[in-house]
Parts: structure tokens; C-alpha cells; sequence
């Protein structure tokens, strides 16, 4: 058995095996395989067209390897694979901080959390107080970034350049704020309340720079829901998700679900920080989208982005491009779906790119505020080249477009999303 | 001989062998490479603290990707880091000669950045050189 062809084979092996031992350095490195080859350092002008951002695997304390968006302040972002399940491990859950001087230590022995402000009885309450004196109680719901998927903007946008990774669903546990508020008496004249974490940043006092802070109004109906959570997934949080406390505010963005809560102020006069009054701003029309000459031009009135609540949204999460399928062999498409403004109730799948759809089977309800699975049954019989797509629709009605948004800030992506699978012959 | 020199000898054998077998439909085995992603080590478990109220996870790692080389480099590690790593600079997307000229005067005007003008001039042209779509290379 020794054909020309096999000798060629037999050499170039050769070579290609005493070269990965490092011992012919010169012999060009051959096949390059799936593992062999990295993702692009970064992407644009175009839009990512990954589903993640393509930034590196990364280890942080009581982390799994996540995607290393910045490194200080640090953004992780979560690989798509964790999102097979409706709820995220904590170890995997996506991280965000604005700045940089992030708690490396927390001593609960001295650690309070304050209700000040405008009350009756200011609050100093210890982490035994929370756990004893206030009834636990625990609600299912998403934490995402009000920048997702800035990747995919165009033209692209400064600020974190999240895949769709910048989300996470787990149980909060903890205690209701009202409950809190109630034992401090918040007092007549209440405009807004203010929560700050024990994160800083080394910028001078009064900039954005040193210290993020953010506030909801009094009379918005989502205080009933806030919850201070000691618990995720029932476990005690992560440094990085904002131990001892963070507080969760169901159906809104992230950035009011303030890590190392530690104080809570009840404002006569609206907050004017920059992290409310400048940043998270999103112009006031439908979706939140513009344009770049609108922009220009001043034409446009921004709101803070808590005035409005996560859009619906839905992602494949398998299958993901990495490998081909086989035609006649079936195959699930699965992924997860949720909305700010309630439960999801449909969710549909296109084979042909988003010119029809057909109905997906939706997971257990774990809620309004959760991440739902879903998925759908396909048998490939052709082989050739598929584009996936799924859209939600929520209990409002609200669907997916399959418009993209665009906001100087990078936020509230939501349109219909795109995978691109490769049928390969059985015969 | 080193160990691995056997274990290579005994790789060659084995792939020989699987030429000299019928193995239908095979089309290439046995190949490998060196891993140019590198790895990644596993973090030891906190064994060893105390059953206390202090709860502590240790230094924060930095993973900070270097910058493009050219002149004003050495302005940018000086004065943009004093907040952040300069992976906020290379995490962008190329972004137009504009928007660059806009985030250093964010970063002065905004966030109180304290970086002299003719500093600042250098640390825009050096961003404009290395961090636009018509000039990003890294
Ligand atoms: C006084 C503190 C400070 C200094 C000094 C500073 N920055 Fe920043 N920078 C910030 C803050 C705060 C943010 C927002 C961080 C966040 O939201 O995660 C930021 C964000 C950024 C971003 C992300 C895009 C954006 O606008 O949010 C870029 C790019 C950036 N900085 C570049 C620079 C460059 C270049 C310099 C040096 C000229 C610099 N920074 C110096 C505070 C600073």
C-alpha cells in the first residue's frame, strides 16, 4: 500500500507532527482547524457577526471562563452555551462595572445597608438583620445590560461592544424594598429613590468618573416588585454580581440593579448625576431609534432608559454554526426568549431566513420576568445552506421587528435574530 | 532520547498503521497541532479562610492587551489609564478620526480626565493612527 499519494500524506504528516513538537520550527503550521484558529480581535466598521463578542476566555474569581470585554473596570460577557437552560449559572453570569475600584473584600461585620434621606426613621440595617427581621421572598427574572448587542449597531457606537451575552435569568432572593421602605417611612415630598452601591472610581468627586449611582422614580409601579437579593440561584452572590446585596428590579435594564447596595435615599429633588441625567439616556420615540443626523442636529429628546421596560427578545442558542448537520438526521433548535413587559406566549421559528414561520414549544413558565425556553423539531432532508430565525411575541402583543434600532448609546436591541447552518448529504 | 521523542516515533507508528488498514470513509486522522489558543488554569478554592464576617476573593486579574506601537503610545498608558485599562481603547470597534477627537474631550470635559491640551492633541492623532477603520490593523 504505498502509493505516491500516500507518501505525499505520510510526509507532510510527518512534518506535521515533529513541527508541533516544536522541533522543525520552519515547517508552516498545516491544517487549520476549527480549534486551531482564533476569531478576529475585533470587528467593524461592519456589524459583529458573531453571537457573542469576539474578546477572549478569561478566569475572575468565582467565575467560570468568560469573555473579557474590559479588564478594569471589569465586563465579562457570557458564552452563548450557558444559555441552553432557563436559568444561568451563577458562575457564568455576565459582569459589568462602570468603574474601577470594585470591592476585593466586604467585612459583613461592619457592612449596613442605609435607608436615608427623606424618612421618618432612617434604617441601619446589618446582613442578619435582612436575614431575620424581613420575610424572604424570591422572583424569577433576566438581568441585561442596556447595551446587549451594541455590537451589532450601525454604524457602530462607542461603549462596550457586548454579543448578546450581556444577560443572565436566575432567582433573586431577598428582601421586598417596600418592606424596607415601609419600616423607614418614606415621607411626603418623595420624588425619586436613589440607590448607591460600594463600588467607586477614581474620577473627582461629582463626576460620573467617581461614583455610579442611579435612581427610580417614586411613583413608578416596578418599587412594588423591587426586591434587595441576598441570594441567586440560591446561592450567596458572586463578588462580581454585587455580594453582599444587589438590588433587582424586574423587567427593567440592569443599570438600576445596583451591586453592594449599601444605600438607599429617598430624594426630595430629581437626580441629577450623571448616570441619570446624561448616560442611559434613550431618545423618546418608538423603539428608541434615530438617526445619526437626528443626532447631529439636536433634534432629539432623550428619556432615561427606565422609563420603558426590556423589549421581547429571543435567541437560538442551538444549534450555533460550529458544526454541520446531517441531512434526515433531526435536530433541535433551541434557545430562550423573554420581555420586559411580561410573559412570552409564542415563539416562532423560520427555516428560510424569516419569510415563514412556524410555531416553537415553549418551556415550563417560571414567571413574567424569567427567561423561557423554547425549542423546535427539524429534520433537514435537503442538504444546503439554512438561515434560522426566531422571533417572540409577549402577553402585550408585543413582537419582535425585523428592524434594527440605532441610539448613540447602543441600546435596546431587540430585532429577530440569524443563525446560518450548513446541511451536509447522509449519502 | 527524551520521552517525547519515543511518543513521537510511537504516533508515526500508529498512523502508519492506519494507512495500512481499511478504514472506509476515513479521510484524515490524527492530526495534530500545536494549541495557538493557549490554556486556561484552574483557580484554587478558598480553603483556607477564616469561618469570620470578612469575605474576600483576592486581586483582580488584569488581562490588558497591548497597544498598537507608534508615537504618543507612551501618553496614551499615562494618562488613560488612570481610570480604567486601555482595553476600553482597543475593545472599540475601529471608530471614525471624529468620534476619537470626541471621547478624549468626553474623557477631559465629562469625566474630569486632567491631561494638558498639547497632550491631548498627541493621544487623538495616536488613536486617529492606529484605532479608525482605514487605519486599525490590530
Ligand atoms: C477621570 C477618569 C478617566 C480618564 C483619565 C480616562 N477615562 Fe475613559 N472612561 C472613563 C469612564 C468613567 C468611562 C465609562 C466607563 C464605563 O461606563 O464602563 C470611560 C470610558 C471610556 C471609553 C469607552 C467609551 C465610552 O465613551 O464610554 C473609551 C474609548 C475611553 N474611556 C477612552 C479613554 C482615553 C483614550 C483616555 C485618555 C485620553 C481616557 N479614556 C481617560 C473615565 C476616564
Amino acid at each position: 500500500m504505498d502509493n505516491p499519494m500516500h507518501r505525499r500524506n505520510f510526509l507532510q504528516r510527518a512534518a506535521g507532527v515533529l513541527a508541533a513538537a516544536g522541533m522543525l520550527p520552519w515547517v508552516k503550521a498545516q491544517t487549520s482547524s476549527q480549534t486551531a484558529e482564533a476569531l478576529p480581535s475585533f470587528t467593524g466598521p461592519g456589524p459583529n457577526p458573531y453571537w457573542n463578542g469576539v474578546n477572549p476566555f478569561v478566569v475572575y474569581p468565582q467565575k467560570l471562563p468568560l469573555l473579557r470585554l474590559t479588564d478594569r473596570g471589569i465586563q465579562l460577557e457570557t458564552p452563548r452555551q450557558y444559555f441552553r437552560t432557563a436559568f444561568t449559572p451563577n458562575e457564568a453570569f455576565f459582569v459589568r462595572y462602570h468603574l474601577d475600584l470594585i470591592p476585593n473584600s466586604i467585612d459583613l461585620s461592619s457592612w449596613r445597608l442605609n435607608v436615608e434621606g427623606n424618612v421618618e426613621k432612617p434604617l441601619t440595617l446589618s446582613m442578619q438583620d435582612l436575614l431575620t427581621r424581613f420575610k424572604p421572598v424570591s422572583v424569577a427574572a433576566v438581568n441585561q445590560c442596556s447595551g446587549n448587542s451594541r455590537s451589532r449597531f450601525q454604524p457602530r457606537v462607542a461603549g462596550g461592544q457586548w454579543g448578546n451575552g450581556a444577560m443572565g435569568n436566575a432567582i433573586w432572593t431577598g428582601v421586598r424594598l417596600m418592606d424596607l421602605l415601609q419600616e423607614a417611612g418614606v415621607k411626603p415630598g418623595t420624588v425619586q429613590l436613589q440607590f448607591q452601591g460600594l463600588d467607586r472610581g477614581p474620577g473627582p468627586e461629582g463626576k460620573g468618573s467617581n461614583a455610579f449611582i442611579k435612581s427610580l422614580d417614586w411613583n413608578d409601579p416596578v418599587l412594588q416588585e423591587c426586591i434587595v437579593a441576598y441570594r441567586m440561584n440560591g446561592e450567596p452572590l458572586p463578588m462580581l454580581n454585587g455580594f453582599p446585596v444587589r438590588l433587582v428590579v424586574p423587567g427593567k435594564f440592569s443599570t438600576y440593579w445596583m451591586k453592594h447596595l449599601t444605600w438607599i435615599r429617598a430624594l426630595t429633588k430629581p437626580d441629577d448625576n450623571f448616570w441619570m441625567a446624561t448616560a442611559y439616556r434613550i431618545p423618546d420615540t418608538p423603539r428608541g431609534n434615530t438617526t445619526p443626523a437626528d443626532i447631529a442636529a439636536g433634534k432629539v429628546k432623550t428619556v432615561p432608559i427606565g422609563n420603558v421596560n426590556m423589549p421581547v427578545r429571543s435567541f437560538i442558542v442551538d444549534p450555533d454554526g460550529s458544526s454541520k448537520l446531517v441531512a434526515g438526521l433531526p435536530v433541535e433548535i433551541r434557545g430562550v426568549a423573554f420581555s420586559g413587559y411580561g410573559r412570552v406566549t409564542k415563539v416562532e421559528v423560520s427555516l428560510d431566513g424569516g419569510k415563514t414561520w412556524r410555531v416553537a414549544q415553549l418551556g415550563d413558565y417560571h414567571g413574567p420576568y424569567s427567561f423561557r425556553t423554547w425549542s423546535f423539531q427539524w429534520k433537514p432532508t435537503q442538504p444546503g445552506r439554512y438561515t434560522l430565525a426566531v422571533r417572540a411575541t409577549d402577553e402585550k402583543g408585543n413582537v419582535q421587528p425585523d428592524e434594527p434600532v440605532w441610539n448613540p448609546g447602543g441600546y435596546l436591541w431587540n430585532r429577530i435574530e440569524r443563525q446560518d447552518v450548513v446541511v451536509g448529504t447522509a449519502s | 532520547m527524551k520521552r517525547y521523542h519515543w511518543m513521537l516515533l510511537v504516533l508515526l507508528g500508529v498512523w502508519v498503521m492506519a494507512q495500512d488498514s481499511s478504514l472506509p470513509g476515513l479521510k484524515e486522522t490524527g492530526n495534530y497541532t500545536q494549541g495557538s489558543l493557549g490554556q486556561v488554569l484552574q483557580p484554587l478554592p478558598v480553603t483556607n479562610a477564616q469561618p469570620d464576617g470578612v469575605y474576600s476573593v483576592g486581586a483582580w486579574p488584569l488581562y490588558t492587551p497591548e497597544l498598537a506601537d507608534g508615537p504618543g503610545k507612551e501618553l496614551v498608558m499615562g494618562y488613560c489609564q488612570v481610570c480604567h485599562s486601555t482595553t476600553y481603547i482597543t475593545m472599540q470597534p475601529p471608530l471614525p478620526a471624529a468620534t476619537w477627537d470626541a471621547e478624549v474631550q468626553k474623557m477631559i470635559k465629562t469625566y474630569g480626565a486632567q491631561i494638558p491640551d498639547d497632550a491631548a492633541k498627541q493621544i487623538t492623532a495616536y488613536l486617529q493612527a492606529h484605532y479608525t477603520p482605514e487605519t486599525r490593523k490590530q
